[in-house]
């Protein structure tokens, strides 16, 4: 059945269809809540979250609406929300003047050099990600592991395209310093 | 692009619009030109590649930890439940199932009405019987003179009144009455709440697991009165306490006995919505 046809009924009343959509996105919605928060604890919470946002909001759904799409909105807004309510200084709202701001507040999480002796440059890497501001964090997992086009993530976001560009860049920049931090550039590894 | 874009140390942007396929063909195809004869971008370019890759490589976590969503879907089904105040404690979730039946979820009735009713019936009158006792209750230091209760356990059979339900305009002494027991009722329960959140999950013995899940099912009813009071009076903020505790209550009574990754999950949830001090606020503001 399509997601279109679930919700309708889940809309109507159907609690098997709900039910349904639940089963059939939670690993999505998991998966980037989890490469946002970096824990299961958090990625929980947030997963609640958005399939009690999804419950609430059945009767809004437009039909000729994707799903995946509204899906991935009300991701995005309740891993940058579970982050405000977590820590004040990062509640700041996108936008033009909070960019700066956002640009350059890394979270309070152990940086590369904490993951280096690892010598995983994975986990490297998914170290820098949790440090990344939020703005920098969500456009990156969004644009990086789901795939989501820049245009889709600033219309789901309410930004600017530029502003999106912005931050997928600065994430990028610095997941390159973590690169060069952790010596474990592509030049070396060649 | 004829030529470089890089500025200083950074990377260009380009480079990174070319790597995630976000450039129009023809300037695609010449960022193509330009990294076969710029060393440094091209650099760059191998460099996302790798991140790429190694990113690639890590694990995928989309499941939680134990692999087991059971826990995921009892949690969202009460959640569900407690914003639709359907009586969860009556319709119990059968906890062997795989899968929790959501399908129990969106009740084809909506009997909110209803239960804020009966609630606003039941707490009105005792309410007004709770004004007229107090008037005329021995002062606290006169009221105990006799032996002391053998069990020091709060008594959580239920409130006196759960009177959340001053009406803007109504008298005073029935605003300070409600307020009262409305901090009673949170005295009650966070006494429960505390020591759900202190017990230790793998020592939990059998009989304290279900002596706690006994008081949150006593206080459960209670709890939701009040919030479906609060909230026919537009009172958010004491709704939103009222309805965080019922939410802890909930699955507290409908955990297996002994359960560690149930309370766990309860502890998480207590600490998460910062539940003790909302009580205390909410109380001390008088609700």
């Amino acid at each position: 059945m399509a997601d279109s046809d679930l919700i309708s009924r889940a809309a109507g009343g159907d609690p098997t269809a709900f039910q349904a959509l639940v089963e059939r996105h939670r690993s999505m919605v998991y998966r980037v809540a989890y490469q946002f928060a970096g824990n299961h604890y958090d990625a929980e919470d947030i997963a609640q979250e958005v399939f009690l946002k999804v419950y609430r909001s059945l009767d809004r759904f437009r039909q000729d609406a994707q799903l995946t799409s509204w899906l991935y909105r009300i991701v995005m807004n309740a891993c940058i929300d579970h982050r405000r309510r977590q820590s004040p200084v990062m509640s700041a709202p996108f936008g033009e003047e909070a960019e700066r701001r956002l640009l350059n507040t890394p979270e309070e999480r152990p940086g590369p050099e904490d993951h280096a002796y690892a010598g995983e440059l994975g986990q490297v890497l998914e170290g820098e990600i949790a440090r990344l501001p939020q703005g920098q964090r969500i456009v990156f997992i969004m644009r990086h592991h789901q795939g989501l086009k820049l245009s889709e993530i600033a219309e789901a976001l309410g930004l600017a395209e530029g502003t999106v560009k912005r931050q997928l860049h600065a994430a990028v920049h610095r997941l390159r310093g973590a690169l060069a931090h952790a010596n474990v550039t592509a030049g070396e590894r060649a | 692009m004829t030529g470089c874009d890089r500025q200083g140390p950074g990377v260009p942007q380009r480079i990174v619009l070319y790597f995630y396929d976000e450039l129009e063909p023809a300037e695609r195809a010449s960022v193509e030109r330009h990294l076969q004869s710029c060393a440094d971008c091209h650099r760059t370019f191998e460099e996302l590649s790798l991140i790429r890759s190694a990113l690639a490589a890590r694990p995928r976590v989309d499941a939680p930890a134990d692999g087991d969503w059971t826990a995921f879907m009892q949690r969202l089904d009460a959640a569900v439940r407690v914003e639709h105040g359907l009586d969860g404690a009556r319709q119990r979730v059968n906890l062997d199932q795989a899968v929790v039946p959501l399908a129990r979820v969106r009740a084809p009735v909506n009997y909110v009405p209803y239960l804020a009713m009966a609630a606003l019936l039941t707490l009105v009158t005792s309410g007004v019987v709770y004004v007229a006792r107090s008037t005329s209750r021995p002062s606290p230091s006169s009221a105990s003179v006799g032996p002391q209760a053998p069990v020091p356990a709060p008594s959580v059979t239920a409130d006196p009144a759960p009177v959340a339900l001053m009406r803007p305009g109504e008298a005073p002494s029935a605003k300070a009455a409600f307020a009262a027991l409305s901090e009673q009722h949170f005295e009650r329960s966070k006494l429960v709440v505390l020591g759900l959140a202190n017990k230790d999950p793998h020592r939990a013995r059998e009989a304290d697991w279900a002596y706690e899940r006994g008081l949150a099912s006593n206080l459960l009813s209670d709890t939701r009165l009040y919030r479906l009071a609060a909230e026919e009076r537009g009172m958010k903020t004491l709704a939103g306490v009222m309805a965080d505790l019922e939410l802890v209550l909930l699955q507290t009574s409908l955990a297996d006995a002994p359960d560690a990754g149930a309370l766990q999950q309860i502890q998480r949830l207590i600490h998460k919505r910062d539940l003790v001090t909302k009580m205390d606020v909410a109380a001390a503001m008088g609700s």
